[in-house]
């Protein structure tokens, strides 16, 4: 044990350079599972975030069933609650509580299907405020000409509104993406191999923290920088970066 | 009920946050008729439209369309709305899809039609409104002329027993307006009934078999557009006349 840890350079970057070689399927393994979290988070959490977005902004009209009017106001509450909740409280301090819970209840899951349970719902609240801004930001016109050709207010929503609002929101989805690559490290609460608890795991072995981590660093940098280019790529070709024009028409009366 | 009564008004009263914006309105429009609605900003002319297919909720009153209550709760709008068609101002064509996806996003999901009869049917209306040729440009990059004539175009394809316009001129540039106009004269012709809120009263001259003149939320006068512009009874309306004639 004395001969291998001699083997590993005394200088910072020869430390560094060290580490990431030595542990380089563990830092691996790391990324894979930081990005996973990343992306099963943002896309999952962006289909819910659709229900909730939607279910936050009915208003309740004189032509509802009685049943339609409470279930809307129910809906109504839950979705503000559920976005206050999670966006209100730290991603760890979510961990800790449904990991736990559902292990009490005597459900045994695994790190990573809690982890990915929670990045997730987590995600779900951000997301589900993006798309209702997205959906304020379409010009009222747009549902009034639909309502007026005899669509529901659910298929003006489906056929006309959600599909600009996603449009517009598509930058700011991305955005939590990046997001997600970075904050999803506070899952390793929960014991989770992602990059931030390889890191760690690998770094321990020698006590050289400082270096591993600014290998960590340098790692999580190069997945949000190629992510950033990549989702700007991706806006380029859908033409999200030219908003949909909230105004139909320039000269206003 | 007379059977060419198409829509029957009674008392309709509507306010916003306690301001009353229409104090009783009675008014009936019949089949093939054209019924320009003139009258000074803030007369409640545009809400009025507006009520006819409930984009405005009306506080109370009475709505018949074809013999159906609007106002009755189980009457169901959706349905009647598909027969009434509207112009808006600011044309409000679907910004995401190109002119004729617009017009058969409603008979594809409403009238369950096709793709290809949707389609034919989109380029009949086009071709009619003068926009055969833009039926794939996008949205974007029509003028309002153009816009307004696709959204006529959208309305038309839900073949619509009524076409409300609201305003439809006043959004465009001066030089378009004859396109948007004609395009209406020439529905007119075909026997569409139309309700149209306007500013146009040379429009309203040649077109309307009935002028209603509005001034604060009540029906002041109304007549055949010879009796109204040549021999106004109200002073409200000689006024309101004078004003818009002359500039």
């Amino acid at each position: 044990m004395g001969i291998f840890i001699q083997t590993i350079p005394k200088d910072f970057f020869g430390g560094a350079w060290y580490l990431f070689r030595e542990y380089f399927p563990l830092f691996v393994q790391g990324v894979g599972t930081t990005l996973l979290l990343a992306f099963i988070g943002t896309v999952m959490g962006f289909f819910l975030s659709l229900i909730f977005a939607v279910m936050k902004i009915q208003k309740v009209d004189w032509r509802d069933t009685k049943a339609g009017a409470v279930f809307k106001t129910a809906g109504k509450t839950f979705s503000s609650m559920y976005i206050t909740f999670f966006r209100g409280t730290p991603m760890i301090v979510q961990a800790m509580i449904f990991y736990y819970l559902f292990r009490t209840w005597g459900i045994l899951w695994s790190p990573l299907v809690a982890g990915l349970f929670v990045v997730t719902i987590n995600t779900t609240a951000y997301i589900a405020e993006v798309i209702r801004g997205g959906i304020a930001s379409i010009d009222p016109g747009q549902m009034e000409a639909s309502r007026s050709l005899g669509f529901n207010q659910a298929q003006s929503m489906r056929l006309v509104i959600l599909p600009q609002a996603v449009k517009n929101s598509i930058p700011a989805i991305g955005n939590e993406f990046i997001v997600n690559i970075k904050d999803t490290a506070v899952l390793s609460v929960i014991g989770i191999i992602d990059l931030y608890n390889a890191t760690r795991m690998a770094s321990g072995v020698f006590y050289r923290y400082t270096e591993g981590f600014f290998v960590a660093a340098l790692i999580y940098l190069f997945l949000t920088y190629t992510s950033s280019k990549i989702l700007a790529l991706v806006e380029k070709k859908l033409d999200a970066n030219k908003k949909i024009s909230v105004k139909s028409e320039p000269n206003e009366v | 009920m007379d059977k060419n009564l198409v829509i029957s008004i009674k008392d309709l009263k509507k306010s916003f946050d306690g301001v009353p914006v229409l104090k009783g309105i009675r008014m009936d429009v019949y089949e093939k008729e054209v019924v320009c609605i003139i009258g000074a900003s803030g007369s409640g002319k545009t809400t009025l439209l507006r009520c006819l297919n409930l984009l405005n909720e009306p506080n109370e009153g009475s709505i018949l369309f074809k013999g159906a209550e609007l106002m009755d709760k189980k009457t169901d709008i959706n349905t009647l709305r598909m027969k009434i068609g509207m112009v808006f101002q600011q044309f409000n064509l679907f910004n995401n899809k190109n002119a004729i996806d617009n017009c058969t996003l409603a008979p594809i999901h409403l009238l369950k039609m096709d793709k290809q009869s949707a389609n034919r049917l989109a380029l009949e209306r086009l071709e009619e409104v003068g926009m055969k040729d833009f039926a794939h440009a996008k949205v974007s990059s029509l003028s309002g002329g153009q816009r307004q004539r696709v959204a006529i175009a959208r309305a038309l394809c839900m073949n619509p027993d009524v076409m409300l316009f609201d305003e439809p001129t006043s959004a465009l540039d001066p030089e378009m307006v004859g396109e948007v106009l004609s395009v209406m004269k020439d529905l007119a012709r075909n026997g569409m009934t139309m309700v149209v809120v306007t500013h146009e009263m040379g429009f309203a001259k040649d077109v309307a078999n009935r002028i209603i003149f509005m001034d604060e939320g009540v029906i002041v006068e109304e007549g055949t557009p010879s009796s109204m512009f040549s021999n106004p009874k109200e002073a409200r309306t000689k006024e309101f006349l004078k004003r818009i004639l002359t500039n």
